[in-house]
């Protein structure tokens, strides 16, 4: 079995504390991996290690055989990885249908951009994007007036455009209605196979939903990995959680 | 859901967008069969050429985000490219065809300086004039955004930067006519049309140069890489997890917007007829913005007019010395107070009124066809 | 020998005369953010009142300095309040709000007191010099540097001793939740920026009788403190001692050996380095590296 993405080892510290303590993790190609875990356990700074915003202080990640902890952010973008941010980021000032086009990144160079992209070249792609996410309506709308979920799911789209092959979700649906989690959990599954997912999330039920294994964190290690029910069984995991009321209302 | 968002077509879309651009272009073309006075039409022609300037610092700081406050340096550089090849043609009619600049002569030059050497062709001058300002600012770029320098930061490296070499050319009296510049020069002559700072000719040279630098610096925000450069303004950091190298695209339109500032500068050459330090000090720098915010610094167009006209207001005013003084104030606090409550300028302004004025069309229109269904008008 | 003392004192007098200039400027911009541009112009405010109170009021400088920091303390609490107040969230905005009143500030003294230059008197008590390490030194400079420290013991109290300076370095360290706990977050803002507007005019009022006063006398001044934060790093006041000093020093020593384009052309040189290499300033400790 060759992974797809591994984490060898991998600290951080913040000024002498540990975020990440010796972090260990390997993923498939095509999975979709929940990485839960309690408040403050490191799960950001996991995504943060694999897309190049924080830079570990021991150890290695490998994607595809390609060391990334080396690279800058744009360089491991370009080799295949998407991020979404727990705190949803995304270009204000610019219409959605704008949002989407620059996270169509197939060139990235700036000569190859200089071109015009007038007509409707794109313009499809970016409604077929702008449906998948339901913000058809506000395809001309500067991002700023967005709510908050639709600012979530304008993220999202961004990275279905992106077309990452492995795709880092922080907390997608943190201020999501039930119904929005659950066409987001839909959105997740159409995702999986084609891409490599990771997924924070908090959401016990969302995470049942669309999971195959679950990692969980604490206090910057790997604790336990497994299929929900292993992992809810699992001795540490029940300790770990102990005191924010169990697993399932983290 | 609807069963189609009406959508115009990008062309259509493009055309509305670049309307108010070809509509001002056309009134400065026309401008001289208004204004039969060539004393006024060099005026003209100098608040024009201002109007370039800060067309350029809206590329940088309106679409990219980078609050250039050492504009004028790029502007200076091209203003100087274009005085030192004037200089060199009047050489021989001065001093003798084997001899140097009049002020080179004063300070005791003996031979000609390996960087003026080339400048005896007019050809590398006018290249010089734009890629010198694009390389200089590439330079700065580079060392700039490499280290992801950014805001308030940006501004001071890029003040302090133009102060050092507006210092250097002070000091360097002998190589650079020093606090004076480069003053006596001979007229620009290109294909045998020569350019009189009070002709109509320089006028139009100059009104062809707002149509084209009007026009690339369009294309380039309608361009992807201009709208990647829009992106990085709104949020820096989450550009480059797309792919892209932000600093590339930083110092690309840094470098844009400074070989703009050096035409203009070479063109403001040729209208004054001379290239002082002033053209690359803090003042006229910190005028430029100004000028941009009043006019709206997400707008090329906008940033135009507002350069050319308060300039042209200042320019106007300033018979007076009380009323200048005076001036000063006003500017000051109108500067303030766009800057508070209007942050796009009187552009955005002009937007917010154009909008309500098609909304309350459209809902007069949409009386009348009432039961044709709903259509929602987004422009 | 003597030369070199000389020096070092010489340092020292421009130090504290760029500590008091400063000391505003870093308190506004550490715990603000903002790039105050007026600053020269609260400087030269001050300059103005020592003019005025002693023109028309025949009032000494050193009965004045209170009403002095009042004054201005006033003038930077209605800016506070009605101009950066409405600029919040847009950092890149209010350095240009700052610097368009600053030019209304300059504009407004040119047009009511004119612009020629004005000279205020030492204070008699002060005129005399000296002796320091067998260096005969002005008393006022003497004065200025006790001037400057006390000034900067009396400022590290208010921030770290007193409830305001507890509330500002709660709101620094996060709006919000200090707004939860009830802290006014508007009103601790107004009044950290007329005191870092007062001390402005404080140091005004303090270099008027060293130098001439005019309307445009701010501008230096304000590049000169902002050097000063820059190195000092933006939310040390201890760095901004240090960095005063040692820009003192160098200073002194640079004209010394350099003629002043040079000095000024190495000295902005050092900024652009600086920024691009540490922009957190030479104080401070690295944070999240
Ligand atoms: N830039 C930083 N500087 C200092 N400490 C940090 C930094 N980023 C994270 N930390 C600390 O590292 C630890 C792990 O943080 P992280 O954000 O990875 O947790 P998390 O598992 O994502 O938590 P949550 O579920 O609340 O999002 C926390 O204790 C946090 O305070
Ligand atoms: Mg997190």
């Amino acid at each position: 079995m060759s992974s797809h993405l591994d984490l060898r080892d991998v600290s951080v510290s913040f000024n002498g504390f540990k975020a990440l303590n010796a972090l260990n993790m390997s993923v498939r190609k095509g999975e979709l991996r929940c990485l839960i875990g309690p408040n403050g356990a490191g799960k950001t700074t996991a995504l943060d290690i694999i897309c190049g915003k924080v830079k570990p202080s021991a150890g290695t990640v490998s994607f595809d055989g390609t060391a990334l902890q080396d690279l800058e952010e744009f360089e491991i973008a370009r080799a295949g990885v998407g991020r979404k941010f727990q705190v949803p980021s995304v270009f204000r000032e610019l219409s959605v249908s704008e949002n989407l086009d620059v996270a169509r990144a197939r060139r990235t160079s700036v000569l190859g951009n200089l071109r015009w992209n007038i007509g409707n070249s794109g313009r499809e792609d970016i409604e077929r994007l702008a449906e998948l996410v339901g913000l058809t309506e506000q395809l001309d709308r500067p991002a700023a007036y967005l709510s908050h979920g639709q600012t979530q799911w304008l993220e999202i789209g961004m990275l279905v455009a992106q077309d990452a092959e492995l795709i880092l979700m922080d907390e997608p649906t943190a201020g999501m209605t039930a119904q929005e989690t659950r066409k987001t959990a839909e959105l997740f599954a159409r995702l999986k196979g084609k891409h490599t997912l990771i997924v924070v999330e908090h959401d016990m039920g969302f995470v049942k939903a669309i999971g195959d294994i679950i990692s969980v964190m604490h206090m910057g290690q790997m604790l336990a990995e497994g299929t929900a029910a292993e992992v809810e069984a699992h001795p540490e995991v029940r300790r770990a959680y102990l005191g924010s009321g169990g697993i399932s209302h983290a | 859901m609807p069963s189609h968002v009406p959508n115009s077509s990008g062309l259509q879309r493009l055309i509305a967008q670049l309307a108010p651009l070809l509509i001002v272009c056309a009134i400065v073309f026309a401008l001289p069969v208004l204004l039969n006075n060539d004393f006024l039409l060099n005026k003209v022609a100098r608040y024009l050429v201002l109007g370039i300037l800060t067309v350029s610092l809206g590329l940088s700081w309106g679409f990219g985000g980078i609050l250039n406050l050492g504009q004028a340096m790029s502007f200076g550089l091209g203003s100087y490219a274009m005085a030192m090849a004037l200089k060199l043609k009047t050489v021989p009619v001065h001093t003798g065809a084997s001899g140097l600049p009049d002020f080179m002569v004063w300070n005791n030059v003996q031979h000609l300086p390996w960087f003026w050497e080339p400048f005896r062709s007019l050809t590398f001058a006018i290249a010089a004039g734009l890629i010198v300002p694009a390389l200089v600012a590439a330079a700065l770029g580079w060392f700039m955004f490499r280290g992801r320098v950014t805001g308030v930061y940006v501004s001071i490296i890029t003040l302090a930067t133009m102060v050092v070499i507006n210092l250097v050319i002070i000091d360097q009296q002998s190589y650079t006519g020093g606090f004076n510049g480069i003053t006596d020069l001979a007229q620009l002559e290109i294909f045998g049309v020569a350019f009189d700072a009070y002709g109509r000719a320089t006028y139009y040279l100059v009104a062809c140069c707002v149509l084209l630098s009007l026009l690339v610096a369009f294309a380039f925000t309608k361009s992807k890489a201009g709208l990647i450069v829009q992106a990085i303004r709104d949020h820096e950091s989450r550009v480059r997890y797309f792919g892209y190298d932000v600093a590339l695209y930083q110092i690309f339109v840094f470098a844009l917007s400074a070989a703009i500032a050096g035409l203009a500068g070479m063109l403001y050459t040729v209208v004054m007829e001379f290239a002082s330090p002033t053209f690359l000090g803090v003042q006229l720098s910190l005028s430029v913005v100004v000028w941009c915010a009043v006019g709206g610094r997400q707008s090329l167009v906008g940033a135009f007019l507002g350069a050319v006209l308060v300039a042209g207001m200042q320019g106007a005013l300033s018979e007076s010395a009380a009323f200048l003084e005076t001036w000063t104030l006003v500017m000051g606090a109108l500067f303030v107070l766009v800057v508070l409550f209007l942050p796009k300028g009187l552009a955005g302004l002009a937007q917010v009124v154009w909008r309500w004025i098609v909304q309350r069309r459209q809902a007069a229109s949409g009386r009348v066809a009432q039961g044709v269904g709903q259509t929602e008008g987004s422009t | 020998m003597d030369q070199f003392i000389e020096q070092i004192v010489t340092g020292l007098s421009i130090g504290s005369i760029l500590l008091l200039v400063a000391l505003g400027l870093s308190i506004i911009y550490g715990s603000m953010g903002i790039i105050n541009l007026a600053h020269g112009e609260f400087v030269m405010l001050g300059a103005y009142a020592a003019w005025v109170f002693h023109t028309y009021l025949g009032l000494g400088l050193l009965a004045s300095l209170v009403p002095i920091f009042l004054v201005v303390a006033a003038f930077g609490w209605v800016i506070e309040r009605y101009v950066l107040s409405l600029l919040n969230n847009r950092p890149l905005d209010t350095i240009l709000a700052t610097w368009g009143v600053g030019i209304m500030l300059q504009q407004a003294v040119r047009l009511s007191v004119g612009s020629e230059l004005r000279y205020v008197q030492l204070p008699p008590a002060l005129s005399d010099s000296m002796d320091v390490f067998g260096i005969s030194v002005s008393s006022y400079r003497v004065f200025l540097f006790v001037v400057s420290i006390a000034l900067f013991g009396a400022t590290w109290l208010l921030m770290n001793r007193t409830p305001v300076g507890m509330k500002l370095r709660a709101i620094i360290q996060d709006r919000s939740v200090a707004a939860s706990f009830g802290i006014n977050a508007k009103r601790v803002y107004a009044l950290t920026f007329a005191y870092g507007a007062g001390l402005a005019g404080l140091a005004g009022a303090l270099v008027s009788p060293l130098k001439s006063v005019s309307p445009d006398m701010g501008t230096g001044y304000v590049v000169d403190a902002f050097m000063v934060v820059v190195l000092g790093g933006v939310q040390s006041l201890a760095g901004t001692v240090a960095s005063a000093f040692i820009l003192g020093e160098l200073s002194g020593g640079i004209a010394f050996l350099q003629n002043d384009t040079v000095a000024k052309a190495i000295v902005l040189l050092a900024i652009v380095v600086l920024i691009r290499f540490r922009p957190e300033g030479l104080f401070t400790a690295r944070v999240r590296a």
